[in-house]
């Protein structure tokens, strides 16, 4: 009977694993071969950032990021761990029980708590993983930005991708621990940058930790590397030039832009004040960044993009080749300045009140007779001023491949009625569009390009950031050509009367001793009126100068005042500078621009005028 | 319970002469189908501790160690009298309950347990030693019954022998190792004559006394294993874990196996694939022929443990061997069914093929006892 139930047993146990082993072998063994692998994403490394020299702007360095997958974190446990984790982290509890708790990714999906923490940090907490469960410490790249505040404006910087951006770009194989362009370059290429993270086919234990890789799925693709435009030397000297003049009249805001005109590449682009991206790439502290936002002086912005002014006289090269090329005045015509204009019972006075005679376009551009650009303006009207202003690029954007460009202001009959509940624009401004007062807005990089256009003889090129894409292995995957946005409906006669007159800017003395630079030059002043009145009715203004240099740029005998070398379209340098509130005795940015045409081109003379870098609420050119 | 009455032993059974004639009947059989599965267990070992089976400390050294210990164990019981130890089965008894309460007191475990007492760092369970005690000391209880065997006090008479070690196993906690008491002491008691018709009695007793036992006596952790072999629809990543991993690992094994080393289920989905779940790894390495042929090797020992017992004269063997193959038999149904989803998941070793020193020196012991008990029968010449 024992025998019997020994029979039984075996046998029960036997028909049991026939059922199991040969029976639904296949079955079992599909499952088992399913369930021990997984995939998991491969990331590679960002593409890295040179100047236009194969200067190293932007690297990666490897740093220690602090990560938890909620789903590994017990509940029961998450009070204790968060509370080490902020002491060892040097947070609030508070602070990362938010992080956790506006993670809407899966709860397998890691959480960034902390990047870039210092190793010594990132030993303990690997020490402590026992009592951390669910805390992960990565090994990841960060940028480091070889030059920090000087390109921070370009470059812009990476960051933690945001709950947000996650949602919209998880089918594109981000994570949402993952890192993200988010201003400048890092963020307008992000596609190129970021390359293709790999897929990889795991095998897992229970606890679905890798045991080892089983293949690679797809293989990842570094990403590409982005050779600006720019040259890091002649941005250090575009610089030094605005925060000489800066720090010496105290200026808080300024921008200089350096151009070149034969493909409408940035070859400088200093937004001051700045900051440094390296904060953000390191994962900047909310106090940090609380600082920068609430900054009045907005260090974030770049003032040379993303924000627009009135452009004052340099507006007058708009008024001016209009006014020509609609048949309005010839390069011969003298019209007669005044100290003012009246129209009805307002006056429209000239910055000098004593006027400057029966002039032509020369003397009217060089001395910047605001009576004689308001009857060219009036001859026009506001319709044909905007539309040579758009012509110039005015009004609308670049098309820079940087973020939030502004577009600018030109006014119009019909804008003026949208804006302002039908009411039609006024003779008076007019007279304001025309010296580019009032409603005219443009913002500096508009203002480049468009002398830009004038020094290459009319073609308005979309203003390059980027160079060229470079693949991993350095080889060319984008060259970016030069890319005229249109070519300016005006004769080359019109265009070279316009070079000669700003020209006449320097030569006329109008900008003292700035046409004893050994170099010819050209180029327009401005100053631009805004704000509110002072006690002695004076309102508060910035200056502008934009100008151009032709190509060999050294003054001959042959052409003692240079008006032969600005006829000529073969400029390949342009630039502009614009000092914020400058509220100078003379004009600030004409000073910035002689002192870095002084650095830029090595001249052994230095004419800077320090006396005019005084604050006195001068304003008229 | 009998007074203690020293045998006198047969003195001549410890000359040389006698114990080379005693060796010539000594059981090829019991011992080459025990050599059998403790091979089979060996490579097991060797396979599951596949990064370096050769270095000191790998489940395989241990394993190693533990069947020279084994061996020895084998051969001293199998040279000593049986009668010995029928002699001196009370005070044995009484050791092995203060080895219980040894473990009891500073024995450790997992997760509050404590199962084993660590001997110069190896760990051991008193109560794999306690089963074959409890196996000799029921054997000799059913010796003293003699013609009385039938009535109703042998019955009550083994339950007072067998509670106190097995309460002392139970609170342990080891639900497991108590159940194989019982099953020692049933199959004692069912071979050896004790009334059928009592013994059906005390099996419904026991099946009425569920819900008390439920309630009173089961773990938490006990009745949540019992709830999901009843409903194996509960996720498997919780308490079923283990028993759909180690079903997925005998299955994909097939009829042919993946291979030695090639357990990639119960290597790295099996926490304790070296323990109570080793048959799975077998079962996913050799398949169902690796596997019929364990069971077929415990079959054929459990027959000749029987066969020893039929053919012994004394009452004492003929119990002693039913309750080491009614042992045998449960311990192969509890963790071979757990293991391939029949029973609820009880840290019951299965013998020979777990890896653990207790087990293997223990029932070494046992077959031993049986040899010994097989060599010194006068029997005809058959």
């Amino acid at each position: 009977m024992f025998g019997g139930a020994v029979v039984l047993v075996m046998g029960a146990l036997g028909l049991r694993l026939f059922d199991l082993q040969v029976a639904r072998g296949s079955y079992y063994t599909g499952l088992s071969d399913a369930q021990r692998t997984s995939t998991q994403p491969i990331k590679t490394s960002r593409g890295l950032i040179y100047d236009r020299k194969g200067r190293l702007l932007a690297d990666n360095v490897p740093t220690f990021a602090v990560k938890i997958r909620p789903a590994d974190l017990a509940a029961a446990q998450r009070p204790d761990v968060v509370a080490r984790l902020a002491e060892l982290l040097d947070l609030t509890p508070e602070s990362i029980i938010e992080t956790l708790d506006r993670n809407a990714a899966s709860t397998f999906d890691l959480v960034r708590i902390a990047s870039d923490i210092p190793t010594e940090t990132a030993r303990v907490i690997a020490q402590e993983h026992l009592q951390l469960p669910g805390v992960y410490v990565d090994v990841e790249a960060r940028r480091d930005y070889l030059y920090g505040p000087l390109v921070s404006h370009l470059l812009g910087f990476t960051g933690a991708i945001s709950a947000d951006q996650y949602e919209g770009l998880k089918p594109q194989g981000y994570l949402n621990d993952d890192v993200i362009g988010k201003a400048g370059v890092e963020l307008t290429f992000e596609r190129e940058l970021r390359g293709t993270y790999g897929i990889e086919e795991i095998e897992q234990d229970a606890q679905g930790r890798t045991v080892r890789v089983l293949r690679t799925a797809q293989a990842p693709a570094e990403g590409n590397s982005l050779e600006l435009t720019v040259d890091v030397e002649t941005q250090r000297t575009a610089e030094k030039a605005l925060r000489w003049a800066m720090n010496l009249v105290g200026l808080k805001r300024g921008v200089f832009l350096v151009m070149n005109p034969q493909t409408g590449e940035i070859l400088a682009m200093v937004s001051l004040p700045s900051y440094d991206n390296n904060l953000f790439a390191k994962g900047i502290s909310n106090a940090d960044y609380q600082k920068l936002l609430k900054d009045p002086d907005h260090p974030l912005h770049n003032f040379a993009v993303n924000d627009q002014f009135p452009p004052g006289s340099t507006y007058k090269l708009v008024t001016g080749s209009g006014g020509l090329e609609d048949g309005k005045i010839t390069a011969q015509s003298r019209i007669q300045t005044r100290a003012y204009l009246t129209i009805g019972r307002y006056r429209y006075y000239d910055w000098n009140h004593a006027g400057f005679g029966n002039i032509t376009i020369y003397d009217g551009f060089a001395h910047s007779s605001d009576t004689f650009f308001f009857q060219v303006a009036g001859r026009l009207g506001i319709d044909r001023l905007a539309y040579w202003a758009h012509q110039w690029g005015f009004g609308e954007k670049t098309g820079i491949d940087l973020p939030a460009e502004a577009s600018g202001i030109i006014p119009t009959n019909q804008w003026k009625e949208e804006v302002f509940n039908g009411q039609p624009i006024y003779p008076g401004e007019v007279y304001q569009a025309g010296i580019g007062q009032g409603y005219d807005m443009v913002t500096p990089l508009q203002l480049i390009n468009a002398y830009s256009a004038l020094a290459n003889g009319g073609t308005l090129y979309r203003p390059q950031i980027v160079r060229r894409v470079l693949g991993p292995d350095g080889t060319v995957v984008k060259d970016f050509q030069p890319d005229p946005i249109r070519q300016l409906p005006m004769s080359q006669e019109t265009l070279r009367t316009m070079r000669v007159a700003a020209r006449h800017v320097p030569t006329s003395r109008h900008t003292y001793n700035l046409v004893d630079l050994p170099i010819v030059m050209a180029g327009k002043s401005g100053t631009a009126e805004f704000g509110v009145r002072d006690k002695k009715g004076r309102l508060p203004f910035h200056s502008w100068f934009v100008g151009f240099t032709p190509k060999n740029a050294a003054k001959s005998a042959s052409d003692p005042n240079g008006y032969e070398a600005v006829k000529r379209t073969d400029s390949e340098l342009a630039f502009l500078a614009f000092a914020f509130d400058s509220r100078t005795k003379g004009n600030a940015a004409t000073e910035i621009v002689k002192y870095f045409l002084q650095l830029y081109y090595h001249t052994n003379v230095d004419l800077r005028i320090n006396s005019l870098l005084v604050r006195d609420n001068f304003y008229g050119n | 319970m009998g007074t203690l009455r020293l045998q006198p032993a047969r003195v001549g059974a410890f000359t040389s002469k006698a114990v080379s004639n005693l060796w010539s009947v000594f059981d090829v059989q019991l011992a080459f189908y025990a050599l059998g599965l403790t091979v089979i267990g060996l490579l097991l070992a060797y396979t599951n501790s596949a990064a370096a089976p050769l270095a000191s400390g790998s489940v395989f050294g241990r394993a190693l160690m533990w069947l020279a210990l084994g061996i020895m164990a084998f051969t001293l019981a199998a040279s000593i009298d049986y009668r010995w130890f029928r002699s001196f089965a009370w005070p044995i008894y009484f050791v092995n309950i203060g080895l219980l309460g040894v473990t009891l007191a500073i024995g450790s475990g997992v997760g509050g347990a404590s199962r084993w007492v660590s001997i110069m760092g190896l760990q051991f369970q008193f109560s794999e030693l306690a089963k074959i005690v409890m196996a000799i000391v029921i054997a000799r209880f059913l010796t003293s019954r003699g013609e009385r065997v039938g009535n109703l006090w042998t019955i009550l008479g083994a339950g007072l022998i067998v509670a106190p070690p097995l309460a002392l196993v139970l609170i342990q906690p080891d639900l497991g190792s108590s159940l194989v008491f019982g099953a020692i002491v049933f199959g004692a008691l069912f071979v050896s004559g004790a009334s059928i018709r009592w013994l059906a009695v005390v099996v419904v007793a026991g099946l009425a006394s569920i819900p008390f036992v439920w309630n009173n006596v089961l773990a938490d952790y006990q009745r949540l294993r019992l709830i999901r072999l009843l409903d194996p629809s509960s996720d498997t990543q919780g308490s079923l874990y283990q028993v759909t991993q180690s079903q997925i690992a005998v299955g994909s094994g097939g009829l042919f196996g993946k291979g030695l080393t090639n357990g990639a289920i119960s290597d790295r989905y099996l926490p304790v694939n070296t323990t109570d779940f080793a048959y799975a790894s077998l079962g996913e390495q050799l398949g169902f022929l690796g596997s019929i042929l364990v069971l077929v090797l415990f079959g054929a020992l459990i027959w000749r443990v029987l066969l020893i017992g039929w053919r012994s004269k004394d009452p004492f063997g003929l119990a002693f061997a039913a309750g080491i193959a009614s042992m045998l038999l449960f311990q192969v149904l509890v963790n071979v069914g757990m293991v391939i989803g029949l029973m609820p998941v009880t840290g019951i070793p299965l013998p020979f093929i777990t890896h653990g020193g207790a087990s293997l020196i223990s029932i070494a012991f046992a077959l031993g006892v049986l040899q010994s008990i097989n060599m010194r029968q006068d029997r005809p010449n058959w």
